[in-house]
Protein backbone atom coordinates (compact mmCIF):
# COMPACT_ATOMS: atom_id res chain seq x y z
CA UNK A 1 0.00 0.00 0.00
CA UNK A 2 1.37 3.44 -1.15
CA UNK A 3 0.96 6.69 1.03
CA UNK A 4 -1.95 7.78 -1.29
CA UNK A 5 -3.86 4.35 -0.75
CA UNK A 6 -3.15 4.48 2.90
CA UNK A 7 -4.73 8.00 3.36
CA UNK A 8 -7.44 7.11 1.44
CA UNK A 9 -8.32 3.80 3.37
CA UNK A 10 -7.13 6.29 6.56
CA UNK A 11 -9.43 8.91 5.75
CA UNK A 12 -12.72 7.45 7.46
CA UNK A 13 -10.86 7.40 10.38
CA UNK A 14 -8.96 10.74 10.33
CA UNK A 15 -12.65 12.33 9.56
CA UNK A 16 -14.08 10.30 13.07
CA UNK A 17 -10.48 11.48 14.96
CA UNK A 18 -11.28 15.19 13.75
CA UNK A 19 -13.16 16.55 16.87
CA UNK A 20 -11.94 20.28 16.99
CA UNK A 21 -11.17 22.30 19.94
CA UNK A 22 -10.29 25.92 20.70
CA UNK A 23 -6.29 25.96 21.54
CA UNK A 24 -5.51 29.06 23.54
CA UNK A 25 -2.22 27.82 23.94
CA UNK A 26 -0.57 25.82 21.80
CA UNK A 27 0.72 22.18 21.82
CA UNK A 28 3.60 20.83 20.12
CA UNK A 29 1.40 18.52 17.35
CA UNK A 30 3.46 16.62 15.37
CA UNK A 31 2.79 15.49 12.21
CA UNK A 32 2.37 11.80 12.57
CA UNK A 33 3.56 10.11 9.92
CA UNK A 34 1.42 8.21 7.39
CA UNK A 35 -1.64 9.53 9.37
CA UNK A 36 -2.72 12.41 8.45
CA UNK A 37 -1.26 15.49 6.33
CA UNK A 38 -1.44 18.89 7.65
CA UNK A 39 -2.07 22.28 6.37
CA UNK A 40 -1.20 25.24 8.80
CA UNK A 41 -2.92 28.47 7.79
CA UNK A 42 -1.27 32.19 9.34
CA UNK A 43 -4.05 34.50 9.41
CA UNK A 44 -7.54 34.15 9.94
CA UNK A 45 -9.13 37.65 7.89
CA UNK A 46 -11.09 36.96 4.48
CA UNK A 47 -8.32 34.82 2.91
CA UNK A 48 -7.20 32.48 5.78
CA UNK A 49 -10.33 31.70 7.55
CA UNK A 50 -12.05 30.79 3.95
CA UNK A 51 -8.89 28.39 3.18
CA UNK A 52 -9.02 26.65 6.06
CA UNK A 53 -12.72 25.96 5.79
CA UNK A 54 -12.31 24.81 2.33
CA UNK A 55 -9.53 22.41 2.62
CA UNK A 56 -11.71 20.76 5.44
CA UNK A 57 -14.59 21.13 2.97
CA UNK A 58 -12.62 19.61 0.04
CA UNK A 59 -10.79 16.63 2.07
CA UNK A 60 -12.14 16.24 6.03
CA UNK A 61 -9.06 13.89 6.06
CA UNK A 62 -6.55 16.41 6.17
CA UNK A 63 -5.92 18.42 9.47
CA UNK A 64 -6.22 22.01 9.24
CA UNK A 65 -4.89 24.82 12.22
CA UNK A 66 -5.61 28.27 12.15
CA UNK A 67 -3.00 30.57 13.90
CA UNK A 68 -4.62 33.51 14.59
CA UNK A 69 -3.87 36.17 17.28
CA UNK A 70 -7.41 38.00 17.78
CA UNK A 71 -10.08 35.81 19.49
CA UNK A 72 -12.94 37.17 16.72
CA UNK A 73 -12.77 38.22 13.45
CA UNK A 74 -13.89 42.11 12.66
CA UNK A 75 -14.76 42.64 9.25
CA UNK A 76 -12.58 45.58 7.48
CA UNK A 77 -15.43 46.19 4.90
CA UNK A 78 -18.25 47.55 6.64
CA UNK A 79 -15.94 49.13 9.43
CA UNK A 80 -16.11 53.04 7.29
CA UNK A 81 -19.94 52.65 8.64
CA UNK A 82 -18.74 52.10 12.56
CA UNK A 83 -16.95 55.50 12.09
CA UNK A 84 -20.25 56.87 10.50
CA UNK A 85 -21.63 56.30 13.27
CA UNK A 86 -24.54 53.08 11.71
CA UNK A 87 -22.83 50.42 12.41
CA UNK A 88 -21.70 49.00 15.95
CA UNK A 89 -18.48 46.91 16.93
CA UNK A 90 -20.59 44.04 17.38
CA UNK A 91 -22.24 44.09 13.87
CA UNK A 92 -19.38 43.64 11.98
CA UNK A 93 -17.87 40.82 14.44
CA UNK A 94 -17.67 36.97 13.62
CA UNK A 95 -16.64 34.31 16.26
CA UNK A 96 -14.22 31.75 14.59
CA UNK A 97 -16.42 28.98 16.53
CA UNK A 98 -17.68 28.44 13.29
CA UNK A 99 -14.53 27.29 11.89
CA UNK A 100 -14.72 24.31 14.63
CA UNK A 101 -17.75 23.14 12.85
CA UNK A 102 -15.70 21.76 10.41
CA UNK A 103 -12.73 20.87 11.90
CA UNK A 104 -10.31 23.34 11.74
CA UNK A 105 -8.32 23.84 14.92
CA UNK A 106 -7.65 27.60 15.80
CA UNK A 107 -5.11 28.16 17.78
CA UNK A 108 -4.61 31.64 19.15
CA UNK A 109 -1.22 32.87 18.81
CA UNK A 110 1.00 35.00 16.64
CA UNK A 111 3.54 33.43 14.08
CA UNK A 112 6.57 35.00 14.17
CA UNK A 113 8.70 32.98 11.46
CA UNK A 114 7.77 29.90 8.80
CA UNK A 115 11.07 27.64 8.79
CA UNK A 116 11.21 25.95 5.29
CA UNK A 117 13.66 23.54 5.58
CA UNK A 118 12.17 22.24 8.69
CA UNK A 119 8.60 22.53 7.79
CA UNK A 120 7.72 24.49 11.11
CA UNK A 121 5.72 27.55 11.59
CA UNK A 122 7.55 29.18 14.54
CA UNK A 123 5.18 30.65 17.34
CA UNK A 124 5.37 33.46 19.58
CA UNK A 125 4.24 31.23 22.53
CA UNK A 126 3.34 27.87 21.64
CA UNK A 127 5.87 24.85 20.15
CA UNK A 128 6.67 25.36 16.82
CA UNK A 129 3.84 23.58 14.37
CA UNK A 130 5.12 21.24 11.52
CA UNK A 131 2.98 21.44 8.47
CA UNK A 132 3.01 20.01 4.76
CA UNK A 133 1.76 23.09 3.16
CA UNK A 134 1.36 26.11 4.86
CA UNK A 135 -1.19 29.11 3.81
CA UNK A 136 -0.02 32.39 4.64
CA UNK A 137 -2.77 35.09 4.47
CA UNK A 138 -0.98 37.93 6.66
CA UNK A 139 -3.20 41.05 5.07
CA UNK A 140 -0.91 43.74 5.48
CA UNK A 141 2.07 45.73 7.14
CA UNK A 142 2.66 49.18 7.40
CA UNK A 143 5.96 51.09 6.03
CA UNK A 144 6.08 53.35 8.99
CA UNK A 145 9.72 54.56 7.61
CA UNK A 146 8.38 56.24 4.94
CA UNK A 147 6.76 58.95 7.39
CA UNK A 148 9.07 59.19 10.20
CA UNK A 149 7.96 60.46 12.96
CA UNK A 150 5.15 58.11 13.23
CA UNK A 151 7.49 55.00 13.48
CA UNK A 152 7.20 54.42 17.03
CA UNK A 153 4.70 53.49 19.11
CA UNK A 154 3.29 56.60 20.71
CA UNK A 155 2.82 58.90 17.76
CA UNK A 156 1.00 55.76 15.96
CA UNK A 157 -1.46 55.50 19.18
CA UNK A 158 -2.17 59.32 18.44
CA UNK A 159 -2.42 59.40 14.43
CA UNK A 160 -4.87 56.46 13.68
CA UNK A 161 -5.01 54.17 10.40
CA UNK A 162 -8.08 52.80 11.81
CA UNK A 163 -7.09 50.34 8.17
CA UNK A 164 -7.25 46.70 10.49
CA UNK A 165 -10.85 47.05 12.04
CA UNK A 166 -10.53 46.61 15.77
CA UNK A 167 -9.57 48.60 18.36
CA UNK A 168 -8.48 51.63 16.03
CA UNK A 169 -11.95 51.60 14.61
CA UNK A 170 -13.75 53.00 17.51
CA UNK A 171 -10.80 54.81 18.59
CA UNK A 172 -11.14 56.95 15.66
CA UNK A 173 -14.71 56.93 15.90
CA UNK A 174 -14.13 59.12 19.28
CA UNK A 175 -11.91 61.54 17.98
CA UNK A 176 -14.43 62.24 15.33
CA UNK A 177 -17.08 62.60 18.17
CA UNK A 178 -14.82 64.62 20.22
CA UNK A 179 -13.70 67.14 16.78
CA UNK A 180 -15.15 70.65 17.49
CA UNK A 181 -17.94 71.49 14.57
CA UNK A 182 -16.08 73.40 12.18
CA UNK A 183 -13.51 71.15 12.25
CA UNK A 184 -11.48 69.18 9.49
CA UNK A 185 -11.16 65.53 9.35
CA UNK A 186 -8.02 64.94 6.76
CA UNK A 187 -7.66 61.50 5.66
CA UNK A 188 -3.78 60.86 4.38
CA UNK A 189 -4.06 58.29 1.22
CA UNK A 190 -1.09 56.62 0.05
CA UNK A 191 0.13 55.60 -3.75
CA UNK A 192 -1.63 52.17 -4.91
CA UNK A 193 -1.27 49.98 -4.45
CA UNK A 194 -2.81 49.41 -0.88
CA UNK A 195 -5.64 47.53 0.58
CA UNK A 196 -9.03 48.61 -0.35
CA UNK A 197 -8.77 50.67 -2.96
CA UNK A 198 -12.57 52.26 -2.30
CA UNK A 199 -12.16 52.43 1.06
CA UNK A 200 -10.38 55.79 1.86
CA UNK A 201 -13.18 57.48 -0.40
CA UNK A 202 -15.77 55.64 1.24
CA UNK A 203 -14.58 56.53 4.68
CA UNK A 204 -14.87 60.22 3.09
CA UNK A 205 -18.77 59.36 2.82
CA UNK A 206 -18.79 58.06 6.24
CA UNK A 207 -17.61 61.18 8.07
CA UNK A 208 -19.48 62.96 6.13
CA UNK A 209 -23.01 61.86 7.12
CA UNK A 210 -22.09 61.93 10.54
CA UNK A 211 -20.97 65.47 10.08
CA UNK A 212 -24.06 66.39 8.36
CA UNK A 213 -26.19 65.34 11.27
CA UNK A 214 -24.00 66.39 14.25
CA UNK A 215 -21.46 68.72 13.13
CA UNK A 216 -22.43 70.35 10.11
CA UNK A 217 -19.69 73.21 9.62
CA UNK A 218 -17.13 70.61 9.30
CA UNK A 219 -15.43 69.50 6.34
CA UNK A 220 -13.78 66.20 5.17
CA UNK A 221 -10.20 66.70 3.58
CA UNK A 222 -9.16 64.12 1.38
CA UNK A 223 -4.71 63.88 0.48
CA UNK A 224 -4.18 61.41 -1.90
CA UNK A 225 -0.81 60.41 -3.19
CA UNK A 226 -2.70 59.54 -6.43
CA UNK A 227 -3.54 61.51 -9.74
CA UNK A 228 -7.00 60.75 -8.80
CA UNK A 229 -9.67 59.06 -7.01
CA UNK A 230 -8.51 55.28 -7.76
CA UNK A 231 -11.78 52.98 -7.35
CA UNK A 232 -15.28 54.66 -8.38
CA UNK A 233 -14.21 57.76 -9.00
CA UNK A 234 -16.65 59.18 -11.19
CA UNK A 235 -19.55 57.78 -8.63
CA UNK A 236 -17.45 58.93 -5.84
CA UNK A 237 -17.08 61.90 -7.13
CA UNK A 238 -21.45 62.71 -7.85
CA UNK A 239 -21.93 61.16 -4.31
CA UNK A 240 -19.83 64.03 -2.62
CA UNK A 241 -21.73 66.49 -4.42
CA UNK A 242 -25.78 65.44 -4.11
CA UNK A 243 -25.07 64.21 -0.74
CA UNK A 244 -22.91 66.54 1.16
CA UNK A 245 -22.01 69.42 -1.07
CA UNK A 246 -19.20 71.88 -0.13
CA UNK A 247 -17.89 69.42 2.61
CA UNK A 248 -15.59 66.87 0.77
CA UNK A 249 -12.71 67.96 -0.65
CA UNK A 250 -10.22 65.65 -2.75
CA UNK A 251 -6.30 66.96 -3.34
CA UNK A 252 -4.74 64.45 -5.70
CA UNK A 253 -1.10 63.80 -5.97
CA UNK A 254 -1.24 64.97 -2.53
CA UNK A 255 1.64 62.63 -1.14
CA UNK A 256 2.32 62.75 2.59
CA UNK A 257 6.22 62.79 3.73
CA UNK A 258 5.76 63.31 7.35
CA UNK A 259 3.94 63.78 10.21
CA UNK A 260 3.98 67.27 13.14
CA UNK A 261 2.09 64.51 15.60
CA UNK A 262 2.29 66.99 18.58
CA UNK A 263 0.65 69.31 15.87
CA UNK A 264 -1.56 67.16 14.27
CA UNK A 265 0.05 68.53 10.89
CA UNK A 266 0.59 66.25 7.44
CA UNK A 267 3.85 67.45 5.64
CA UNK A 268 3.38 66.96 1.95
CA UNK A 269 5.97 67.42 -0.51
CA UNK A 270 4.90 71.03 -1.18
CA UNK A 271 3.34 72.33 2.27
CA UNK A 272 1.51 71.38 5.08
CA UNK A 273 -2.10 70.92 6.26
CA UNK A 274 -3.56 71.49 9.61
CA UNK A 275 -5.94 69.09 10.53
CA UNK A 276 -8.50 68.59 13.77
CA UNK A 277 -8.78 64.93 13.48
CA UNK A 278 -5.70 63.85 11.11
CA UNK A 279 -6.32 60.08 9.62
CA UNK A 280 -3.21 58.45 8.04
CA UNK A 281 -3.06 55.27 5.90
CA UNK A 282 0.85 54.89 5.24
CA UNK A 283 1.82 52.65 2.43
CA UNK A 284 1.52 49.64 2.87
CA UNK A 285 3.37 45.75 1.82
CA UNK A 286 2.94 42.35 2.60
CA UNK A 287 2.44 41.31 6.20
CA UNK A 288 5.07 41.12 8.56
CA UNK A 289 5.59 36.84 8.13
CA UNK A 290 5.56 36.71 4.54
CA UNK A 291 8.62 39.25 4.57
CA UNK A 292 11.39 36.24 3.20
CA UNK A 293 8.59 35.54 0.05
CA UNK A 294 8.69 39.10 -0.66
CA UNK A 295 9.87 39.17 -4.41
CA UNK A 296 7.65 42.46 -5.72
CA UNK A 297 8.98 46.01 -5.44
CA UNK A 298 10.05 44.57 -2.19
CA UNK A 299 6.55 44.95 -0.99
CA UNK A 300 4.52 42.13 -2.67
CA UNK A 301 4.94 38.62 -2.52
CA UNK A 302 4.34 36.82 -6.27
CA UNK A 303 2.40 33.43 -6.43
CA UNK A 304 1.76 30.73 -9.37
CA UNK A 305 -2.17 31.83 -9.70
CA UNK A 306 -2.88 28.39 -9.98
CA UNK A 307 -1.97 27.10 -6.90
CA UNK A 308 -0.70 30.42 -4.72
CA UNK A 309 2.47 28.51 -3.85
CA UNK A 310 5.12 31.31 -3.64
CA UNK A 311 7.71 31.76 -6.28
CA UNK A 312 10.16 32.18 -3.70
CA UNK A 313 9.62 28.71 -1.56
CA UNK A 314 7.94 25.31 -2.10
CA UNK A 315 5.03 24.30 0.06
CA UNK A 316 4.67 28.12 1.07
CA UNK A 317 1.10 29.21 0.06
CA UNK A 318 0.18 33.25 0.14
CA UNK A 319 -3.13 34.55 -0.44
CA UNK A 320 -5.36 38.39 -0.23
CA UNK A 321 -3.80 41.70 0.16
CA UNK A 322 -0.41 40.13 0.66
CA UNK A 323 -0.24 39.37 -3.28
CA UNK A 324 1.95 41.14 -5.94
CA UNK A 325 -1.71 41.74 -7.76
CA UNK A 326 -2.46 40.58 -11.11
CA UNK A 327 -3.83 43.18 -13.74
CA UNK A 328 -6.44 44.71 -12.25
CA UNK A 329 -7.15 43.04 -9.76
CA UNK A 330 -8.20 44.76 -6.40
CA UNK A 331 -6.93 44.01 -2.86
CA UNK A 332 -10.26 43.44 -2.05
CA UNK A 333 -12.10 40.63 0.38
CA UNK A 334 -13.87 39.12 -2.07
CA UNK A 335 -10.86 38.53 -3.72
CA UNK A 336 -8.91 37.32 -0.97
CA UNK A 337 -12.42 35.08 -0.51
CA UNK A 338 -11.95 33.57 -3.57
CA UNK A 339 -8.16 33.75 -3.39
CA UNK A 340 -8.83 30.93 -0.54
CA UNK A 341 -11.26 28.83 -2.20
CA UNK A 342 -8.59 28.56 -5.34
CA UNK A 343 -5.59 27.83 -3.22
CA UNK A 344 -7.30 25.61 -0.93
CA UNK A 345 -8.73 23.22 -3.66
CA UNK A 346 -4.70 22.98 -5.07
CA UNK A 347 -3.76 22.47 -1.64
CA UNK A 348 -5.81 19.18 -1.62
CA UNK A 349 -5.22 18.33 -5.05
CA UNK A 350 -1.39 18.41 -4.56
CA UNK A 351 -1.40 16.47 -0.84
CA UNK A 352 -3.25 13.92 -3.23
CA UNK A 353 -0.49 13.99 -5.76
CA UNK A 354 -3.49 15.26 -8.00
CA UNK A 355 -2.80 17.98 -11.03
CA UNK A 356 -4.47 21.57 -9.37
CA UNK A 357 -7.49 23.03 -11.26
CA UNK A 358 -5.68 24.53 -14.57
CA UNK A 359 -8.76 27.03 -15.11
CA UNK A 360 -9.46 28.81 -11.84
CA UNK A 361 -12.30 30.97 -12.17
CA UNK A 362 -12.35 34.31 -9.13
CA UNK A 363 -15.41 37.14 -9.31
CA UNK A 364 -15.17 40.05 -7.48
CA UNK A 365 -17.60 42.17 -6.30
CA UNK A 366 -16.80 45.23 -4.07
CA UNK A 367 -19.71 47.87 -2.44
CA UNK A 368 -19.36 51.20 -1.00
CA UNK A 369 -21.58 52.63 1.16
CA UNK A 370 -21.38 56.26 0.19
CA UNK A 371 -24.54 57.38 3.14
CA UNK A 372 -26.49 54.83 5.60
CA UNK A 373 -28.32 53.20 2.84
CA UNK A 374 -26.69 53.74 -0.53
CA UNK A 375 -24.03 51.85 -2.18
CA UNK A 376 -22.36 51.67 -5.13
CA UNK A 377 -20.33 49.00 -6.61
CA UNK A 378 -17.34 47.54 -8.54
CA UNK A 379 -17.33 43.94 -10.21
CA UNK A 380 -15.30 41.82 -12.37
CA UNK A 381 -14.45 38.17 -13.30
CA UNK A 382 -11.06 37.09 -13.38
CA UNK A 383 -9.72 33.81 -15.62
CA UNK A 384 -6.75 31.93 -15.99
CA UNK A 385 -4.52 33.48 -18.96
CA UNK A 386 -1.80 31.29 -20.54
CA UNK A 387 -0.77 33.80 -23.02
CA UNK A 388 1.96 34.76 -21.05
CA UNK A 389 4.90 32.75 -18.91
CA UNK A 390 4.32 32.59 -16.13
CA UNK A 391 0.24 32.64 -16.46
CA UNK A 392 -1.65 35.44 -14.85
CA UNK A 393 -5.51 36.16 -14.05
CA UNK A 394 -6.81 38.77 -16.39
CA UNK A 395 -10.09 40.45 -16.34
CA UNK A 396 -12.76 39.17 -18.95
CA UNK A 397 -13.54 41.72 -21.42
CA UNK A 398 -16.75 42.80 -21.28
CA UNK A 399 -17.58 41.53 -18.29
CA UNK A 400 -17.23 43.33 -14.90
CA UNK A 401 -18.40 47.32 -14.59
CA UNK A 402 -19.57 50.03 -11.91
CA UNK A 403 -23.12 51.55 -10.98
CA UNK A 404 -24.85 53.05 -12.85
CA UNK A 405 -25.70 54.81 -9.82
CA UNK A 406 -25.67 54.83 -6.30
CA UNK A 407 -28.89 53.29 -4.88
CA UNK A 408 -30.64 52.10 -2.12
CA UNK A 409 -31.11 48.37 -3.36
CA UNK A 410 -26.99 48.05 -3.32
CA UNK A 411 -26.95 49.14 0.32
CA UNK A 412 -29.25 46.32 0.61
CA UNK A 413 -27.32 44.17 -1.13
CA UNK A 414 -24.50 45.29 0.33
CA UNK A 415 -25.38 44.03 3.62
CA UNK A 416 -26.64 40.51 2.43
CA UNK A 417 -23.13 40.47 0.76
CA UNK A 418 -21.07 40.92 4.05
CA UNK A 419 -23.83 38.74 6.22
CA UNK A 420 -23.35 35.42 3.20
CA UNK A 421 -19.41 36.43 3.03
CA UNK A 422 -18.72 36.10 6.55
CA UNK A 423 -20.63 32.83 6.39
CA UNK A 424 -19.13 31.46 3.86
CA UNK A 425 -15.72 32.00 5.35
CA UNK A 426 -16.47 31.60 8.98
CA UNK A 427 -19.59 29.20 9.39
CA UNK B 1 -30.20 43.94 -34.32
CA UNK B 2 -31.13 41.29 -32.24
CA UNK B 3 -29.70 41.73 -28.41
CA UNK B 4 -27.64 38.97 -28.45
CA UNK B 5 -25.39 40.08 -31.82
CA UNK B 6 -25.41 43.69 -30.34
CA UNK B 7 -23.84 41.94 -27.11
CA UNK B 8 -21.51 40.44 -28.98
CA UNK B 9 -20.48 43.56 -30.64
CA UNK B 10 -20.65 45.36 -27.64
CA UNK B 11 -18.46 42.94 -26.31
CA UNK B 12 -15.80 42.92 -28.74
CA UNK B 13 -15.77 46.16 -29.00
CA UNK B 14 -14.90 46.11 -24.95
CA UNK B 15 -11.96 43.41 -25.67
CA UNK B 16 -10.84 45.54 -28.46
CA UNK B 17 -10.36 48.94 -25.98
CA UNK B 18 -9.31 46.78 -23.10
CA UNK B 19 -6.31 44.98 -25.29
CA UNK B 20 -5.23 48.53 -26.76
CA UNK B 21 -5.36 50.39 -23.42
CA UNK B 22 -3.43 47.47 -21.60
CA UNK B 23 -1.03 47.57 -24.78
CA UNK B 24 -1.05 43.51 -24.69
CA UNK B 25 -2.41 41.22 -26.97
CA UNK B 26 -6.41 39.69 -25.67
CA UNK B 27 -5.97 37.12 -23.20
CA UNK B 28 -5.56 33.74 -24.05
CA UNK B 29 -7.73 32.13 -20.85
CA UNK B 30 -7.53 28.39 -20.42
CA UNK B 31 -9.99 26.31 -21.61
CA UNK B 32 -12.93 26.06 -19.06
CA UNK B 33 -12.67 22.99 -16.40
CA UNK B 34 -16.09 21.09 -16.35
CA UNK B 35 -14.74 18.39 -14.36
CA UNK B 36 -16.50 18.13 -11.08
CA UNK B 37 -14.03 19.61 -9.11
CA UNK B 38 -13.95 22.60 -12.02
CA UNK B 39 -17.83 23.23 -11.46
CA UNK B 40 -17.14 22.85 -7.44
CA UNK B 41 -14.57 25.88 -8.16
CA UNK B 42 -16.68 28.00 -10.52
CA UNK B 43 -19.49 27.36 -7.92
CA UNK B 44 -17.46 28.42 -5.28
CA UNK B 45 -16.80 32.04 -6.55
CA UNK B 46 -20.62 32.49 -6.67
CA UNK B 47 -20.55 32.33 -2.42
CA UNK B 48 -19.77 34.95 -1.26
CA UNK B 49 -23.22 36.81 -2.68
CA UNK B 50 -25.16 33.73 -2.64
CA UNK B 51 -23.81 31.55 0.15
CA UNK B 52 -21.44 28.34 0.73
CA UNK B 53 -22.97 25.86 -2.32
CA UNK B 54 -25.46 28.01 -2.55
CA UNK B 55 -26.79 27.89 0.73
CA UNK B 56 -27.93 31.88 1.33
CA UNK B 57 -27.87 33.06 4.99
CA UNK B 58 -31.54 33.14 6.54
CA UNK B 59 -33.74 35.76 5.26
CA UNK B 60 -31.03 36.95 2.33
CA UNK B 61 -31.86 39.57 0.28
CA UNK B 62 -29.40 37.46 -2.25
CA UNK B 63 -31.22 34.84 -3.78
CA UNK B 64 -29.66 31.53 -2.17
CA UNK B 65 -29.34 28.98 -5.26
CA UNK B 66 -28.98 25.43 -3.31
CA UNK B 67 -31.98 23.30 -5.18
CA UNK B 68 -32.98 25.60 -7.83
CA UNK B 69 -33.90 24.28 -11.29
CA UNK B 70 -31.28 24.03 -13.20
CA UNK B 71 -33.44 25.70 -16.54
CA UNK B 72 -34.62 28.51 -14.16
CA UNK B 73 -30.62 29.15 -13.33
CA UNK B 74 -29.62 28.85 -16.57
CA UNK B 75 -32.67 30.98 -18.06
CA UNK B 76 -32.03 33.89 -15.54
CA UNK B 77 -28.16 33.96 -16.35
CA UNK B 78 -29.24 34.33 -20.12
CA UNK B 79 -31.49 37.20 -19.62
CA UNK B 80 -28.82 38.57 -17.27
CA UNK B 81 -26.15 38.23 -19.86
CA UNK B 82 -28.42 40.11 -22.39
CA UNK B 83 -29.44 42.99 -20.40
CA UNK B 84 -33.10 41.81 -20.39
CA UNK B 85 -33.54 41.32 -16.61
CA UNK B 86 -33.36 44.11 -14.31
CA UNK B 87 -30.15 43.61 -12.36
CA UNK B 88 -27.36 45.96 -10.52
CA UNK B 89 -24.33 43.67 -11.27
CA UNK B 90 -25.57 40.17 -12.24
CA UNK B 91 -25.51 41.41 -15.77
CA UNK B 92 -21.68 42.64 -15.28
CA UNK B 93 -20.93 39.15 -13.61
CA UNK B 94 -23.37 36.51 -16.08
CA UNK B 95 -20.56 38.25 -19.04
CA UNK B 96 -17.87 36.79 -17.32
CA UNK B 97 -18.78 32.90 -17.93
CA UNK B 98 -19.71 31.11 -21.16
CA UNK B 99 -22.98 29.25 -21.85
CA UNK B 100 -21.29 25.82 -20.83
CA UNK B 101 -20.21 27.35 -17.59
CA UNK B 102 -23.46 28.55 -16.48
CA UNK B 103 -25.28 25.17 -17.64
CA UNK B 104 -22.61 23.04 -15.31
CA UNK B 105 -22.83 25.54 -12.28
CA UNK B 106 -26.37 25.31 -12.64
CA UNK B 107 -26.97 21.53 -12.67
CA UNK B 108 -24.84 21.91 -9.81
CA UNK B 109 -26.76 23.98 -7.68
CA UNK B 110 -29.99 22.42 -8.70
CA UNK B 111 -28.54 18.87 -6.84
CA UNK B 112 -27.93 20.75 -3.65
CA UNK B 113 -30.27 20.23 -0.57
CA UNK B 114 -33.08 22.95 -1.68
CA UNK B 115 -32.94 25.44 1.45
CA UNK B 116 -35.97 26.04 3.36
CA UNK B 117 -37.47 29.41 2.59
CA UNK B 118 -36.33 29.44 -0.83
CA UNK B 119 -38.57 31.24 -3.48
Amino acid sequence: MDRRQFLKASGAAALLAGAAGCETVAQHLPIASFTRRRVVVVGGGYGGATAAKYVRLLDPSIEVLLVEPNDEFVSCPLSNMVLGGFRSMADITTPYSGLLRHGVRVIRDTATAIDTERRQVRMASGEPLSYDRVILSPGVDFMWEALPEMNNPTAQSRILHAWKAGPQTLALRRQLENMRDGGVFVISVPEAPFRCPPGPYERACQAAAYFKAAKPRSKVLILDANEDVISKGALFKRAWLELYPGMIEHRPNSRAVDVDVANNVLKLEFGDEKADVLNVLPPMKAGRIADPFITANGRWCEVDWLTYESRAAKNVHILGDSLQIAPLMPKSATMANGHGKVCAAAVVALLRGDTPNPAPTLVNTCYSMVSDKLAIHVASVHKYDTGEHPGTMRPVPGAGGLSSAMSEAEGTYSMNWARNIWADALA
Amino acid sequence: MPARAALMAAGLAAASAWAQQRGAPPPAFAPSNLTPAGVRALAAACAPCHGTDGHAVPGSALQPLAGRPRDEIVQALALFKEGRKPATVMQQIARGFTDEEVAAVAQYFERQPRQEGTP
